[in-house]
């Protein structure tokens, strides 16, 4: 009733605004005038009433302000006012107002771009079902510390028979296979699935059915996508059949368009419950589990502990060590992209860091030249706060318009960083500008302001009126104090861009480091063709190998091409294997230390086609044959691993990719990087394909070209279309593939420098514009000294020596904070120790010759003064 | 006496207003008077404060008040009591009666 009573009393006042404010003044002056008309009946002249009311009441003044200013609607109004004003102040010094609001345009829409990636992918949760339920088993070694989100089947199988907190576990493994239809073959990323799967993500499908494990190898489930872009729609879909790895597979239904786990999935394919491995140390399944609801992580935990126990006693061999782990999910799909996210956070957080400072140089600026407006405001009356409101005000406005512009520059800068993001960014499709991101972005707008304005505001408030009419700026009488606060500004501003620098500097000497690195083998001239021979029985294999094997020979015939070969295990490709492996006449082997190695299957002629070395013996060749000796190629690091110095030519070697048998070593060839050129060359074992025909139909084809390696794709199609029309094909070259290894590295190099020079920008600015506005004020002084024979050579000297002195103490500080803050790189760096001098005395070099160079414009107008007019000048 | 505090103790200004409007309705130069006359000078209002608490309490509807003429042909803004102000006095001197005895026994408390 009371708060009715205030609100409709407010919103009459509102509106009758002016009737009240007569109102209140009507009351007051007959008061006022009741008091005199008082006094002169006890005898006192006009004059002597007037004074007297006065000394006892105060003046009439004071009384309306108190009166008018009662009511929430006068809050209103007042702020209303000071907002009005502030933005009048704006529009009249658009310099000022420009400048502020891109600065802050460019910081907020950095940090909500950045947001925006870190919400949508590290914060929001899993686009699933029961999604904070939701785990993936890891295995973990506790002796070695080592970890993988791998599990084995029977270990997997024992936690599903045997848990009571996971509701329900699925196994799964997969990848990007060749999928036969009914007219063209394509490549898909297919996940064998148990039937388990559907219940842990709760799957409804939209079109048909689940499957049942019963119907193991030949019942799929599709995406939307995938029905709508092969049969046109999902209803069209079902019943429909499709090959994988020459299985024929009923489409028994259609999964909605938003799910796509595992790794942008479009095809499941039903597979028995049991796995079909059995073995306790191969490490062919993800599994995925659902946690009964209410069930705590932890309860979870503690259960998987005392069962990996039990299995450590049952199998003391193979669990040696193991244990199960169970990792939200969320975390397991994004924990390998948090610290490049965070570097990002912490990065455009400098960013904002150099804007708020840029802004807050430009209000105490402004501040400074309202001294006088201030301090003439102060003596009339006003409170602090009555000084401080209009400050803040203009600082909230200024902030408010950054942040609209930022938003709107934010907008296409995710675009582009999702479409720059490397392949390995979990949850790329999701990222998009939310709620959230506008409630980040705001907050950071009000907190900016808050900052901003904070020194300008005490200053405000604390203005000495007396003092601050005595001080005149444009003669260059400016407190001593006040300057040292704006070299602080700019100090603190070359610190934390130095840091930026520093850091960009780091990661770029990284990328060229990767692409300088010697791979191990030629890369260019290359082109690769990934090929998928649907096989299913043995005798597939032998066809899929004969096949491969004249389409080699017809390859390398073609015009363009030197050589041509194929491999399971292409360095930086997807496929490939890996594994321990045991040697007869070798080093004595370490129980603990098992001899660990790559494994590549490839044809003859690889090494050649490839220009990998070949540092002794032979290479495979068509002799070879799966009837014959079996027999092992083996990198220069390997034969130093488990031969040392003897000659391993001659030696056996054994392991255990496919078949027991023990291979005579034939030949040594150079270590490669496999992966990327980020990994340091390691051990490697080469079979030839005749004698390993399961790893022979999924393979690469590598063609080394005398032309351009994309100009040959359509001859190489219609030759292995002639051999095969069934083969699957993707093309590319080894130098896409190597580029295609360090995206992660190049993301991370080219944000990192992408915000750095931002942030010099930025510097540039603040520098410029401290030296502008002091040689503005020292104009007075410049005439003097020059009036009195100093030359422009000084002046100059003078303006620029400060600057650079300015440059100097921030780039200290700058150096003593990014040593601090090295942590956060290490990891990422290749080829670069942490404390790299190269990237700190470049950094250095370049924030020097940006201070000097920000400066050189003002001092050149300070030292072209002409002291007769800068004397004059008021 | 000049020093001697004269400001209306705290949280009874209300009270205060709404006990002399009781007696007839007023004017807020009228009221400052009174308050004085009656209190012998011991309060005195100033009346900025005066004219706020009148703002807050016609706000608040215990209060109405209309322009007319004074005895001396001034026009000035009278302020009556309300019903709803009249339960206000009561509650408000019902509670003020409390107070003021506990601090009077307390006062007058011996060791």
């Amino acid at each position: 009733m009371a708060l009715w009573h205030a609100l409709r009393y407010g919103l009459r006042n509102l509106a009758h605004s002016s009737e009240r404010a007569k109102d209140v003044d009507d009351e007051v002056a007959q008061y006022f005038a009741e008091a005199e008309a008082a006094m002169r009946q006890r005898g006192m002249s006009a004059e002597e009433a007037r004074q007297a009311v006065r000394k006892e009441m105060g003046t009439m003044n004071a009384a309306r302000e108190q009166v008018r200013t009662f009511g929430w609607e006068n809050t209103v109004r007042a702020t209303w006012a000071d907002l009005c004003f502030a933005m009048r102040q704006l529009v009249k010094h658009p310099a000022f107002t420009w400048t502020a609001v891109l600065t802050l345009a460019l910081g907020i829409g950095a940090n909500a771009a950045i947001f925006t990636v870190i919400q949508s992918v590290l914060l929001a949760p899993l686009p699933y079902a029961n999604a904070n339920r939701l785990v993936l088993l890891n295995t973990r070694w506790t002796d070695s510390g080592h970890a993988t989100q791998r599990v084995t089947g029977p270990d997997a199988v024992d936690v599903r028979a045997q848990s009571n907190d996971l509701l329900a576990v699925s196994l799964y493994n997969g990848g990007n296979e060749g999928v036969q239809l009914r007219d063209h073959a394509t490549y898909t990323n297919v996940t064998w699935v148990d039937e388990n799967f559907s219940r842990v993500f709760d799957l409804q499908p939209i079109a048909g059915r689940l499957f049942s494990s019963a119907e193991a190898n030949h019942a799929v489930l599709v995406s939307e996508t995938f029905a709508r872009d092969n049969f046109g729609s999902a209803q069209a879909a079902l019943g429909q059949t499709l090959h994988i790895e020459s299985d024929a597979e009923e489409i028994v239904g259609v999964l909605p368009a938003g799910f796509n786990f595992p790794d942008e999935t479009q095809i499941w394919e039903a597979s028995p419950l049991n796995p079909a491995s059995n073995s306790r140390t191969a490490f062919n399944y993800h599994a995925v589990a659902l946690l009964r609801g209410g069930a705590a992580l932890k309860s979870a935990q503690a259960e998987l502990n005392a069962l990996s126990q039990r299995l450590q006693d049952n199998y003391p061999q193979e669990n040696r060590a193991k244990v199960l782990q169970v990792i939200p999910l969320a975390e397991a799909l994004t924990g390998k992209a948090r610290p490049t996210l965070l570097l990002l956070w912490a990065t455009v957080a400098m960013i904002l860091l150099i804007a708020c400072v840029n802004v807050t140089h430009l209000q105490l600026v402004r501040s400074m030249e309202r001294q006088r407006e201030i301090a003439i405001r102060k003596a009339l009356g006003s409170s602090a706060w009555q000084v401080i409101r209009p400050v803040v005000m203009e600082s909230l406005l200024v902030s408010l318009l950054g942040a609209v512009a930022g938003v709107l520059l934010a907008l296409p800068t995710v675009r582009i960083l999702v479409a720059m993001a490397p392949r390995e960014l979990p949850r790329a499709s999701e990222i998009h500008l939310n709620g959230w991101v506008l409630a980040f972005t705001l907050a950071i707008a009000v907190s900016t302001a808050l900052i901003a304005s904070l020194l300008p505001a005490v200053r405000a408030a604390k203005a000495n009126a007396a003092e601050a009419m005595k001080q005149d700026a444009a003669h260059g009488m400016e407190k001593r104090g006040t300057r040292r606060l704006r070299d602080g500004l700019v100090i603190a501003e070359v610190a934390a861009t130095f840091v930026l620098a520093v850091g960009a500097g780091m990661l770029l000497r990284t990328m060229t480091a990767l692409m300088k690195r010697n791979m191990g083998y030629q890369t260019q001239q290359v082109l690769v063709v990934d090929a998928d021979n649907p096989a299913h029985a043995d005798t597939d294999y032998t066809r899929a190998l004969r096949q491969f094997s004249g389409l080699f020979a017809q390859l390398g015939q073609m015009p363009g091409v030197v050589s041509a070969a194929g491999v399971m295990g292409l360095p930086t490709s997807e496929y490939g294997s890996n594994g321990y492996y045991k040697t007869q006449g070798g080093l004595p082997m370490d129980a603990q230390h098992k001899p660990y190695a790559n494994f590549t299957v490839a044809s003859p002629g690889y090494f050649d086609t490839m220009e990998i070395p070949l540092l002794r013996g032979r290479g495979f060749n068509g002799g070879d044959t799966a009837d014959g000796q079996f027999v092992a190629v083996i990198s220069e690091s390997l034969a130093k691993q488990s031969f040392g110095d003897a000659d391993p030519i001659g030696r056996l070697i054994q392991c255990g990719l496919d078949s027991p048998k023990w291979m005579t070593v034939v030949g040594v060839v150079g270590d490669v990087r496999q992966d990327s050129p980020a990994e340091q060359p390691g051990p490697t074992l080469y079979m030839p394909m005749a004698q390993h025909p399961y790893y022979a139909n999924q393979i690469h084809i590598v063609l080394r070209t005398k032309v351009k390696p994309l100009s040959l794709v359509n001859a190489v199609r219609a030759k292995v279309m002639r051999t095969n029309p069934a083969i699957a094909m993707k093309f590319t070259t080894m130098d896409a593939m190597l580029n295609d290894s360090i995206t992660v590295e190049r993301f991370r190099a080219i944000l990192l420098v992408t915000f750095a020079g931002a942030g010099l920008l930025l510097a540039m600015l603040g520098i410029y514009g401290t030296i502008e506005y002091s040689v503005a004020q020292r104009g007075f002084e410049i005439g003097i000294r020059m009036a009195f024979g100093a030359n422009k050579g000084t002046i100059l000297a003078g303006i620029l020596k400060h600057a650079s002195l300015l440059a100097c103490l921030g780039i200290a500080i700058g150096a003593g904070a990014s040593l601090m803050l090295t942590r956060l790189v290490t990891a990422m760096l290749v080829g670069v120790r942490p404390i790299d001098p190269v990237s700190l005395v470049s950094a250095a070099l370049l924030l020097v010759l940006t201070a000097i160079l920000a400066a050189s414009a003002p001092g050149w107008k300070a030292a072209h003064v002409n002291p007769v007019q800068a004397l004059r000048a008021e | 006496m000049d020093n001697a505090n004269t400001d209306v103790i705290q949280g009874t200004m209300d009270m205060l207003i709404l006990k002399m409007l009781s007696l007839e309705p007023m004017h807020g130069f009228g009221i400052g008077r009174r308050v004085e006359q009656v209190s012998r000078g011991v309060f005195k209002v100033n009346p900025g404060s005066l004219l706020t608490a009148m703002q807050r309490m016609e706000r608040a509807g215990w209060i109405e008040s209309e322009w007319r003429q004074t005895e001396n042909a001034r026009r000035a803004k009278f302020y009556r009591l309300t019903r709803v102000g009249k339960k206000q006095l009561e509650v408000e001197s019902e509670d003020w009666a409390r107070r003021a005895g506990a601090i009077a026994r307390l006062m007058k408390a011996e060791g």
